[in-house]
């Protein structure tokens, strides 16, 4: 798949997993994007690691936010238990430490700790289907001070895990242990290594003529600092004056634009071409531009039957499901369709594979 | 004329003292020059002001004028530069700037905005001309270190610049891996389309080829046909020093025309090394070692006994075990069968207390200085080691006492590498296990690690060296053992392993028969 098509995925998996606080929505949406995550090959050169540590992860993310709610203690009408903690001033600003802990306080937890749980799920995806150079390759023009950092934190991450193991080893040799307290030591080397290195792939992509072009001309420069005002506006209006609404959807296309318009300018005066360009197939534009119309939807438009949300502090009542709201959520299924769909060893995997050496 | 230097003092920020003082030099179409000179001599900073990286990114204070290909490159952009001189870097890992070769040998095209019809086309001759078309699609990160020096060539030559810029770019790679990339550049300047600049420590294989010679030594440039240069180059390849000892003229460049010329002039006596002391206790044994990663076994039934007063050479081809093996006597590679014993009884099981006794110097070592001062590193080697030397000893045994307050990130390279191998030996092991230590170091610092070595032994320790460079093991080994994907091809006495009729002979071997350095040559 297309890196622009995955960029389209995340967004609506973000805004469904951001927007959701019905528990059996999000247990759906967790088994779907897993589904994903399981069935996706892992792409070239990704810059993640198995997905065996990115479940575990997510899963003591969840558990920490169950732990902190305990800790925390909690209001409600069910109270399960009392943790005995100090009672602070309330000049302290309402900090609790410890009190009595209700099932809505846990409940409430429990959907925050999902919540984070799908979005780390999600971004393992992105990034273990997406290898970095590519996204780099296909990203516009205008983009390239971002592509720069990025290119040198990519070389920068595999080299850092790698000069830590060494200098931990060097300790060991000089006799020294390995534990907590030897954090600070092994620290400085491997930051101080991996800015090194970072200067270098600077300056190697610099003598290979990776650099600023002649500045893009005023009128671009007005439209980039533009389009974040216009889309504050947007949101502004759209939010707190209703019956604005039209201004916010007008300031909104203006945004759009002018960004657009900047994102041409800047490529312009920044002529570059692409060595094997990658097109994305047109039943992937469409499956993208509906990810998109989606997650627009979802985060701005409320459309009846369509409630992702939930409150346990009314009375821990049983969640609604519904057809209509599920529909979003199985959507983020759809990048299975043209994974599935691949036959083995197609496209772009052929490409990429090793050679014997 | 295609570059043209005039009185050119440059100073890195920050810095009190000229990198480069009063630099003059006319290169012309064509030329294909050796810049040699030791380390943080200045050669590095040199070829970047072919390019503008100095001052345009290095920033710094530079007086003088750089004109290339009728552009003045401290002014000129980058991208505008790159089209006409591109650069090969020292490390292979931190030049590659996409997934794939071909795609990093496309980088550079598609930032000048050149057709891709275009781009093809020359994408295609490149990947020919440099032999490298087999790995097109490949991960640079599944390249060996010369597969990945020959894509930065062919990435730096794809702009299809007029001057071609090497900072060091053999010195990171074994013997194979330098001979392939010395190749490519001399195929490239039979073309005469490029002119090159190549600077290196090793010039016994550029000598023969180079058309012309820079030595840059603090900051100050000379400048002749190779002919010429062995005369006044502070560090030459043993046959050429000892040619210039002889007082031969011309001295001959090749070990061929060496030997040719020394048939006329019999006029050499050897007087052999003294033998070394017979070998003493046991210090360490590996009895039927096998390792393995994954379903791979790299090395099998491994026995290897060092004794007192031995210096052993490990020599193998990259990927034939030697720092695996080393690695797996200090404890810091796992063993799937077999084992270690320190004199005579089983090795104690964690790395501390193992290096302790053997003590490991991995490669590049510099890596973990940290402290504020050299003296602090070797305050923190030896303050796990009840009962070691005094840090003023160790310091001064190792020649870095006049270093101690120095910040160790901010001496030369060579001084880091003695500083690195100071503070992991402080505790003066009796055994010392050593990875490539002369790798990319100039001549004065290994000859100071083959003393330092020599007098180990002498006092009854022993050392494992694992390296490519057998010129330089010859002046320390007394022992050579070689690996091979079978496990151990041979383990020599060095005299016979490195003499005339021996698997491996040193340059002054093949030339001298009976003496294997130019030490043992009277004249």
């Amino acid at each position: 798949m297309h890196p622009g098509s995955w960029v389209a995925w995340l967004a609506l998996a973000m805004s469904v997993a951001l927007s959701t606080t019905n528990p059996l929505y999000l247990v759906v949406l967790l088994l779907t994007l897993s589904l994903v995550a399981i069935l996706t090959p892992r792409a070239e050169g990704a810059a993640v690691g198995g997905i065996r540590a990115v479940f575990l992860f997510a899963g003591g993310m969840f558990l920490l936010s169950l732990v902190v709610a305990v800790v925390n203690g909690s209001y409600g009408d069910h109270i399960l238990f009392t943790v005995p903690g100090p009672e602070f001033p309330s000049w302290m600003g309402g900090l609790r430490l410890g009190g009595p802990v209700s099932a809505e306080g846990l409940v409430a937890a429990g959907i925050r700790g999902m919540a984070i749980t799908c979005i780390i799920v999600s971004f393992y995806v992105f990034s273990s289907s997406v290898s970095p150079q590519r996204l780099l390759r296909t990203s516009p023009a205008a983009l390239f001070q971002a592509g720069l950092v990025l290119t040198v934190g990519l070389t920068l991450v595999p080299s850092t895990v790698e000069d830590l193991r060494r200098v931990r080893e060097v300790r060991a040799l000089r006799g020294a242990s390995n534990g907590f307290r030897s954090l600070p030591g092994l620290a400085v080397p491997v930051l101080l290594g991996g800015l090194e290195r970072a200067m270098r792939t600077a300056e190697a992509m610099e003598a290979r003529g990776y650099a600023a072009a002649s500045p893009a001309p005023r009128v671009a420069s007005i439209a980039v600092v533009a389009a974040p005002a216009l889309g504050l506006t947007a949101a502004t209006a759209w939010f707190f004056y209703p019956e604005f609404r039209w201004l916010a959807v007008l300031a909104a296309l203006g945004g759009v634009a002018a960004f657009a318009a900047w994102l041409r300018a800047a490529a312009r005066s920044r002529r570059t071409t692409r060595y094997h360009p990658e097109h994305i197939a047109l039943p992937q534009r469409g499956a993208a531009a509906i990810s998109c119309a989606l997650a627009v939807t979802i985060v701005l438009i409320p459309i009846p039957g369509l409630d992702l949300g939930y409150n346990p502090f009314a009375g821990l009542p049983w969640p609604s499901f519904g057809i209509v709201a599920l529909a979003p959520v199985a959507a983020c299924a759809w990048p299975l369709l043209f994974v599935l769909s691949a036959p083995a060893g197609s496209g772009r995997a052929t490409v990429l594979a090793e050679a014997p050496a | 004329m295609i570059a043209n230097l005039r009185d050119i003092t440059y100073s890195y920020p920050g810095s009190p003292r000229p990198a480069l003082s009063s630099v003059s030099l006319d290169v012309r179409e064509g030329e294909f020059i050796l810049v040699a000179g030791p380390s943080a001599g200045g050669k590095s900073t040199f070829l970047r002001l072919f390019n503008g990286l100095v001052p345009q990114f290095h920033g710094g204070r530079l007086a003088g004028s750089v004109i290339v290909d009728g552009l003045d490159a401290s002014r000129t952009p980058a991208r505008t530069m790159a089209a006409r001189a591109g650069m090969v870097f020292q490390e292979p890992e931190a030049q590659g700037v996409a997934l794939t070769v071909e795609e990093d040998l496309a980088f550079g095209l598609e930032q000048q905005g050149v057709a891709p019809a275009i781009m093809e086309v020359r994408i295609e001759h490149l990947l020919e001309s440099l032999g490298i078309a087999r790995l097109r699609s490949r991960r640079l990160a599944t390249l060996s270190g010369g597969e990945r020096q020959r894509t930065a060539i062919a990435a730096a030559l794809a702009l299809d610049p007029r001057l071609l810029l090497c900072d060091e770019p053999t010195s990171q790679l074994d013997l194979e891996g330098a001979a392939s990339v010395i190749g490519a550049l001399d195929a490239l300047h039979q073309t005469g389309r490029t002119t090159i600049l190549v600077s290196e420590h090793r010039l016994d294989r550029l000598l023969p080829v180079v058309s012309s010679v820079v030595e840059i030594r603090d900051g100050r440039l000379r400048h002749g046909p190779p002919s010429c240069a062995t005369r006044w180059l502070e560090a030459v390849p043993p046959h050429v020093e000892l040619c210039r000892a002889a007082g031969t003229t011309p001295v001959p460049l090749t070990l061929e025309a060496t030997r040719s010329r020394l048939l006329a002039l019999p006029q050499f006596t050897v007087r052999p090394m003294e033998p070394p002391p017979s070998p003493g206790d046991v210090l360490v044994a590996a009895q039927g070692l096998a390792i393995s990663f994954g379903d791979t076994e790299v090395l099998s039934d491994i026995d290897l006994t060092v004794h007192a007063g031995e210096v052993v050479a490990l020599l193998g081809a990259n990927g034939s075990g030697k720092t695996t093996l080393l690695r797996a006597l200090v404890g810091l590679q796992a063993t799937t069968r077999g084992s270690v014993t320190f004199r005579g009884r089983p090795a104690p099981p964690s790395v501390q207390q193992r290096a302790a006794h053997a003590g490991y110097v991995p490669q590049d070592p510099a890596i973990a200085l940290y402290r504020q001062s050299v003296r602090d590193e070797v305050v923190d080697g030896l303050r796990y080691r009840p009962g070691a030397a005094s840090v003023d000893d160790v310091l001064r045994s190792w020649s870095v006492a006049d270093l101690a307050a120095a910040n160790p990130r901010d001496v030369s390279v060579g001084q880091q590498l003695r500083v690195a191998l100071t503070s992991l030996l402080a505790h003066d092991p009796p055994v010392w296990l050593m990875d490539e230590p002369t790798r990319g170091a100039d001549l004065s610092v290994s000859r100071f690690l083959a003393s330092r070595i020599r007098e180990h032994a002498a006092r009854g320790g022993a050392a494992i060296v694992a390296t490519h460079d057998i010129e330089a093991a010859a002046h320390f080994a007394t022992r050579v053992v070689r690996l091979n994907a079978a496990g151990i091809e041979f383990d020599l006495p060095a005299r016979q392993a490195f003499g005339t009729d021996g698997p491996c002979p040193t340059a002054i071997a093949s030339l001298i028969p009976g003496a294997i350095t130019l030490d043992e040559v009277a004249l």
